[in-house]
């Protein structure tokens, strides 16, 4: 019997995981969370076991000390990808200590371009130097940096997962500063570049992969009109020039219902990261995962 | 840095959502370079020419031996539009590839695009995966194993692609434009793309706020063992470097001194190279003035074609 789409890419991701637990962006390579986050979404339905749980242990060793995770051993440095970290807190539903760090690092985190002096030039100078309105404040790749569409997809995400669990206002808030951010900041042609929808005055043009995340991270919002992002994500995934693109479209698009077919068993490329992301994208695939909280 | 393009960097980065909030001011030069540079300008009327006979001449007039050597080719990658020139040519890449084979070498690509996330998307649009040898030996340098490097302008450190940093050779394949924030993108700034996104994010926005000059001039400290060669057959003028126009200048331009070569470029865009702030916060790296570059093969003046300018950086003009 043919082996299936998301049976070929499960393979893959098996096949490649490291002794540490690990996945890296290709095979033999060092491991990384991004990589290995999504590896263990896609495999979520073998959690418990050894080897999905080496991936996962490894995952909570790279917390720091002010809750953050790095990005891989090596690297030190506080990194976005905490909010990977705690949407799989989520999923695993282990709500502990390790789990209230990261969410606390995350509410503590924000882009550089919000800052109060910032907002009292934009005050009294009526000029807002980005371009944006600064009153809503998205996430940064890493600290003292500029909030990004990506990094505050995936914070939302991970927040609207976590929210059940957190009393207070302060996560209610954050999410509608991500999302006024994400909202204010699309592109003309209904998705969203990686930050701006103008530089200097020059409209730029959507790109799969920030119109997917941005879309997932909105999920949920009742309020926005999100009619033309979905359709011009649907139009993104139709293109199909971006292997990453897609396979972020895929999962993002069946996340808000749309019925993108069932998948030929096309073998997946040598990219660690994409195959995890097409097996969670797939017909068959863990995409519900990536819902907010009900 | 003048106040002109400090004032230019806060608000064009500022616009863009990149304020330049703690950034680092370019310290000059002290112990300048000694010596003579040579670069070599070589004329290619169109990518159809047969651009590794011309690459090998440069090579040959810059004496560069790389028999036994790995040599990492970095182009400039950035995002794919049909209508403007805002990548290296496919077929210089190909003509490199294979010049340096042809010499002995081990060939590897390497690229960080700086906005796209997806280099294999970006490459497959911009017609690099049609290179025979791509897949074997493309190296996403986004997503490479990185190294730590000790001190990087104000940071203790900065975290390198292994690819990059254990290569024998680090080839700027470079596209001559024009660059709203920096006034040229050339083969120095270039080197933007050996920065993982991994750890730096999509744009690097930590070279932003560490500073555009400042953050040129360190890699170009950092690598030290490079080749320039800069694909300036059909560059970009005006709002470069994504969003400008084409500008056919036809010709590539090569050396070992990637400063020389940057200044040289720039004298043929009609630039005054010593009025680009990483250029002349390179001093100690290498040589930009025109005397003491040993120019091989066309003379400038042979070539020169002013590039047009936005109005930002309307006093470089030579």
């Amino acid at each position: 019997m043919l082996e299936s789409y998301l049976g070929r890419r499960l393979r893959l991701l098996k096949e490649s995981q490291n002794s540490d637990g690990g996945w890296g962006y290709f095979p033999g390579k060092r491991s990384w969370l991004e990589p290995t986050a999504y590896a263990l979404l896609a495999q979520h339905q073998d959690a418990g076991t050894a080897t999905w749980d080496k991936g996962w242990n490894l995952m909570r060793q790279w917390q720091r000390e002010d809750g953050a995770w790095r990005p891989t051993s090596c690297v030190e440095d506080a990194h976005w990808t905490t909010a990977l970290a705690i949407t799989l807190h989520c999923v695993r539903g282990v709500y502990d200590g390790h789990f209230r760090n990261g969410v606390d690092w995350l509410l503590d985190s924000a882009g550089a371009e919000g800052k109060l002096l910032d907002r009292m030039i934009s005050y009294v100078t009526k000029i807002s130097p980005t371009g944006h309105d600064l009153r809503y404040r998205g996430w940064p790749w890493r600290p003292g940096t500029a909030s990004w569409i990506e990094p505050t997809a995936h914070s939302l995400v991970a927040l609207k997962k976590a929210a059940p669990q957190i009393p207070g206002a302060l996560v209610k808030r954050r999410i509608i500063l991500g999302e006024g951010m994400i909202l204010r900041r699309r592109c003309t042609d209904g998705g969203w570049n990686y930050g701006s929808k103008e530089a200097l005055g020059v409209q730029l043009p959507s790109y799969p992969e920030t119109t997917a995340l941005a879309l997932l991270g909105l999920q949920g919002n009742r309020d926005a009109e999100l009619g033309p992002a979905l359709a011009r994500a649907k139009r993104l995934y139709d293109d199909g020039q971006s292997p990453l693109g897609s396979a972020l479209l895929k999962v993002s698009l069946r996340t808000y219902g749309l019925n993108l077919g069932t998948e030929s068993p096309k073998d997946p490329g040598r990219d660690l990261l994409v195959a995890g992301i097409e097996a969670i994208g797939c017909s068959e695939g863990s995409f519900s995962l990536l819902r907010p909280a009900a | 840095m003048t106040s002109n393009s400090s004032r230019r960097e806060f608000w064009g980065l500022a616009a863009t959502g990149i304020a330049a909030a703690g950034c680092t001011f370019v310290k000059k030069a002290e112990l300048p370079k000694q010596g003579k540079s040579v670069v070599a300008v070589v004329k290619a009327a169109s990518y159809s020419e047969d651009l590794t006979q011309k690459i090998l001449q440069g090579i040959r007039e810059c004496g560069l031996d790389v028999k036994g050597k790995t040599v990492l080719l970095k182009p400039n990658l950035v995002e794919f539009d049909k209508d403007t020139a805002i990548n290296t040519e496919v077929a210089v890449v190909a003509a490199a590839w294979g010049a340096f084979q042809s010499l002995g070498a081990t060939v590897l690509i390497g690229e960080g695009p700086g906005h796209r996330r997806d280099a294999f998307g970006i490459a497959e649009e911009a017609g690099y995966r049609g290179l025979s040898k791509f897949e074997a030996s493309f190296v996403d340098l986004n997503r490479d194993d990185v190294t730590s490097v000790a001190k990087f302008a104000e940071h203790k450190e900065i975290y390198l692609p292994n690819t990059a940093l254990g290569a024998d050779l680090v080839v700027s394949l470079a596209k001559m434009k024009t660059h709203h924030w920096a006034g040229a993108t050339l083969s120095m700034k270039n080197f933007f793309g050996l920065v993982p996104g991994s750890v730096y994010g999509w744009p690097k926005n930590f070279l932003h706020h560490t500073g555009i000059p400042v953050s040129i001039i360190e890699l170009n400290r950092i690598f030290r063992k490079t080749f320039a060669i800069v694909d300036g057959i059909v560059g970009m003028e005006g709002n470069g470097p994504i969003q400008g126009t084409p500008k056919k200048a036809g010709v590539l331009v090569m050396g070992t001194d990637n400063i020389a070569v940057d200044a040289t470029c720039c004298r043929i865009m009609g630039i005054d190279p010593l009025k680009v702030e990483y250029i002349l916060g390179a001093k100690s790296l290498g040589i930009a003035e025109e005397s003491r570059i040993e120019q091989r093969g066309e003379t400038i003046a042979s070539v020169q074609t002013n590039f047009e300018l936005i109005k930002e950086f309307a006093h470089l003009r030579i």
